[in-house]
C-alpha cells in the first residue's frame, strides 16, 4: 500500500546535514496496525510525515498504491491526504470556534456525513458532546474528537502521531484501542514511544537515530 | 379524528410498554449546521475579532465621506443659495438706463431658443448669512404681477401671509432666507449698512420653497435706491433651454457693455474657488486611507497569527494552500464589504442627523446623498484587500503545517 524505498529527511542546521530518517525501506500493508516505536528524536514523527505525504524525501522515495508521492506537487499531496488519510496529532488541535460535530465534518468538506460523524462521536462516547465546543471539553474528549475526525470516511490509512502524547496512560490506551478498532479496514500507522500502546499491533517497528533498528 | 398526538407525524406504540432504542437516545441533529470552513462560520463565531476589523472599516469610511461631504457643504451652500439663478438668465446694461431697451430687443430677436418672458425689474444688494460668513444676495423688485410668475417659477405654490403692496416698505422672502424670521420681521433698515433702506422694510410673506430669493416692489426700489437703472430677467420655457440661453448671451454680449449674470457662470467659479482646497483635501485623505489600510493590514495579520494552528492543522489533513488561500481572502471581502457597506448606512445617517441637528437650524445645506463624499470611500476596501491578499499570500507562500502539528510554529 505505501512503501518507502531507501527514504531519508534530511535538513541543515548551522551548515551540517542533519538526517532526521535516513535510508528507510518499509511498507505498510493493507488492513494492518504498525507501530513506529522510537525514544524522543529518534525520527519516527519526521517517517510517519514521509509516508503520509506531509514531507518529502530529500533522497529515496515513498510510493503510495505504486505512485510516487515525490512526483506529486504539493496539491497533489493535499487532495490525496484529505481523500485517503486520516490523521491524529500529538496535540488535540480543535478549531475552537466549531462544536465536536462540526470539528468532526472539517475533515471531508463538501460531503454530506453528518449522520456518519453522529454515529463515529456516540460510539466514541461522545454523543453527549456533539455540540459543545473544544473548550467545554476534557482533554481525552478532545483526543476522541480527533479521533473521530480521522475515522470519518473511512480511510485506507490513518495516521497518529503519538496520539496518546497529552492523555494519560489509561485515556491514551482507550484511545489507541478505539483506533484501532474503529478503523474498518483500513491500516494504522502509529508512531509512539510507550511500547505498552502497540500491544495490538501486527507489527512494530524501531528507529534510532533517524534508522531502521528492529522489525517485529 | 386524528388525535393530537398522531399529529406530530411520530410513531407511537399502541399498546405494551415502549421500546426506547438507542436511536431514541441520540440528540436530535439540529436541523441546521453552518458548514464549518464557510467564511460566515468563522466571521460569526469569532465575533471579537470581526466586529473590530469591521468597525475599523466603518469608522474609516465615516471619516472620509463624512469629511468630504462637510466640506462638500461650502459650495454645495453657496450653490443652493443662488439656486434662483438657474430660473433666469439676469443682464444689467451697467449703469446705462438707455442701453436695457435695445439688450431687450437684441435678445428677443436673435435668443436661440423659445422665450417665456422677460422681466424688467430693479435690484438692491444685501448680504445673507452662509456656510462661508455673510454672503452677498439680492432683493428684487418686480410688479405685481411679475412677483407670482417669480415666485411660481422658483417653485413656490404657497406663501404664507401676502405679497408686498407697490412702493410700501414690505417684502416676501422664500422660507431659508426666513430661518429665524417671521412675518413682521424688519429685514432691511436705515442702520444697517449691509441691509439698508431708508425705512424699515418687514416681511409680509414667506414663500414655500427651498430657493432662495428676497422681493419687494420694483415701486418701492424705484423710490429709494440709487443707481436707476433697470436690470432684465429672461426667462426660458425650460431649464435647458434656460442654459442654452445663459451661454448664448453670455458669449452674445462677451467684450461689451452689458454684465450678464448666469447660473454656470455661479458653478464655474465655486469650482475655481474651491479647486485648491479640494487639492489639499485630497492628500489628506490619501494620507489617512494610507493609515488605515496600513493599520487594517497590521491587524490582519495579528488575528492571522492567532490562526496559524487552524491553518497548520487544515492543511495537515489536506486542505490545499489555495483553499486556505480563497477562505481566508473570502472571510477578509466579507469583512471588507460589510464594514463598508455598514459605514455607507451610517454615514447617511450621521448627515441626516448633522444636517437636522448643525446645518438646517442655520439654513446651511448639506447634501446627505453626496455622491462625491460616497466615492471618495470606494478606493478604501480596495486598499484593504490589496493589503489584505499580500500579507495572506506571504503566509501561505512558505507556510510548513508539519511546524505547527510538531509545535514548533505554536
Amino acid at each position: 500500500m505505501i512503501t518507502a524505498q531507501a527514504a531519508s529527511l534530511a535538513y541543515l542546521d548551522q551548515g551540517r546535514t542533519v538526517y532526521a530518517c535516513q535510508e528507510i525501506d518499509i511498507e505498510v500493508k493493507a488492513n494492518e496496525f504498525l507501530g513506529i516505536l522510537g525514544p524522543s528524536g529518534s525520527g519516527k514523527s519526521s517517517l510517519l510525515y514521509l509516508l503520509s505525504g506531509l514531507k518529502i524525501p530529500t533522497s529515496g522515495d515513498v510510493m503510495y498504491n505504486g505512485s510516487s508521492l515525490t512526483r506529486l506537487g504539493d496539491e497533489e499531496r493535499s487532495r490525496l491526504r484529505i481523500r485517503e488519510f486520516g490523521f491524529v496529532f500529538q496535540q488535540p488541535y480543535l478549531l475552537g470556534y466549531l462544536t465536536s460535530l462540526e470539528n468532526v465534518l472539517v475533515s471531508k468538506p463538501n460531503e454530506s456525513r453528518v449522520d456518519e460523524a453522529l454515529d463515529l462521536l456516540e460510539r466514541l462516547g461522545l454523543d453527549h458532546k456533539t455540540h459543545r465546543h473544544p473548550h467545554e471539553l476534557s482533554g481525552g474528549e478532545r483526543q476522541r474528537v480527533c479521533v473521530a475526525r480521522a475515522l470519518l470516511g473511512s480511510p485506507k490509512v490513518i495516521f497518529a502521531d503519538e496520539p496518546t502524547a497529552a492523555l494519560d496512560h489509561k485515556n491514551g490506551l482507550g484511545v489507541v484501542r478505539l483506533l484501532n478498532n474503529m478503523r474498518s479496514g483500513g491500516s494504522l500507522v502509529m508512531v509512539t514511544h510507550d511500547p505498552s500502546m502497540l500491544d495490538e499491533a501486527d507489527r512494530i517497528v524501531r528507529l534510532a537515530d533517524g534508522r531502521l533498528d528492529i522489525l517485529n | 379524528m386524528k388525535s393530537l398526538s398522531d399529529t406530530d407525524g411520530t410513531d407511537h406504540p399502541q399498546s405494551g410498554s415502549p421500546k426506547i432504542s438507542r436511536e431514541d437516545l441520540r440528540p436530535k441533529r439540529p436541523r441546521r449546521i453552518l458548514r464549518p470552513l464557510a467564511p460566515s462560520t468563522y466571521l460569526i463565531r469569532n465575533a471579537g475579532k470581526t466586529i473590530p476589523l469591521t468597525a475599523v472599516i466603518v469608522l474609516a469610511v465615516m471619516l472620509v465621506s463624512g469629511i468630504i461631504a462637510m466640506i462638500d457643504s461650502i459650495p454645495y451652500s453657496i450653490r443652493t443659495v443662488y439656486r434662483y439663478a438657474k430660473e433666469e438668465t439676469g443682464i444689467t446694461p451697467r449703469g446705462d438706463p438707455s442701453l436695457l431697451p435695445q439688450l431687450v430687443a437684441t435678445i428677443k430677436k436673435q435668443t436661440p431658443v423659445p422665450i417665456e418672458r422677460i422681466i424688467i425689474c430693479r435690484a438692491s444688494s444685501s448680504l445673507v448669512r452662509s456656510i462661508v460668513g455673510k454672503w452677498p444676495f439680492i432683493m428684487l423688485g418686480l410688479t405685481q404681477s411679475d412677483m407670482r410668475y417669480y415666485v411660481t417659477r422658483q417653485g413656490a405654490h404657497e406663501i404664507e401671509g401676502r405679497y408686498p403692496n407697490p412702493g410700501a416698505p414690505e417684502a416676501i422672502i422664500s422660507r431659508p432666507v426666513a430661518k429665524n424670521l417671521r412675518l413682521g420681521s424688519v429685514i432691511l433698515k436705515p442702520d444697517d449698512i449691509e441691509n439698508y433702506a431708508p425705512t424699515p422694510v418687514k416681511v409680509v410673506g414667506i414663500a414655500e420653497t427651498d430657493r432662495w430669493f428676497m422681493i419687494n416692489s420694483v415701486e418701492f426700489q424705484r423710490d429709494n435706491y440709487f443707481p436707476p437703472v433697470d436690470d432684465a430677467l429672461i426667462f426660458a420655457r425650460n431649464s435647458t433651454d434656460q442654459n442654452k440661453l445663459d451661454h448664448w448671451t453670455v458669449n452674445k454680449f462677451k467684450g461689451q457693455r452689458p454684465l450678464v449674470f448666469a447660473y454656470f457662470q455661479i458653478e464655474k467659479s465655486t469650482r475655481e474657488m474651491f479647486a485648491t482646497l479640494y487639492l489639499i483635501l485630497n492628500v489628506v485623505i490619501s494620507a489617512l486611507a494610507i493609515v488605515i489600510t496600513f493599520m487594517m493590514g497590521m491587524l490582519m495579520n495579528i488575528y492571522q497569527s492567532q490562526r496559524l494552528v487552524e491553518f497548520g492543522l487544515l492543511q495537515a489533513i489536506g486542505y490545499t494552500k489555495n483553499q486556505l488561500l480563497k477562505r481566508v481572502l473570502l472571510e477578509s471581502v466579507s469583512v471588507i464589504a460589510l464594514g463598508w457597506f455598514l459605514g455607507l448606512v451610517l454615514t447617511y445617517g450621521l448627515l441626516n442627523l448633522a444636517s437636522a441637528v448643525l446645518m438646517a437650524p442655520k439654513a446651511y445645506s448639506l447634501d446627505v446623498f453626496d455622491a462625491q463624499a460616497y466615492a471618495y470611500t470606494i478606493p478604501i476596501p480596495f486598499a484593504i484587500l490589496v493589503v489584505a491578499t499580500f500579507t495572506v499570500v506571504l503566509r501561505f507562500r512558505k507556510f510548513d503545517p508539519v511546524g505547527v502539528v510538531e509545535r514548533r510554529l505554536v
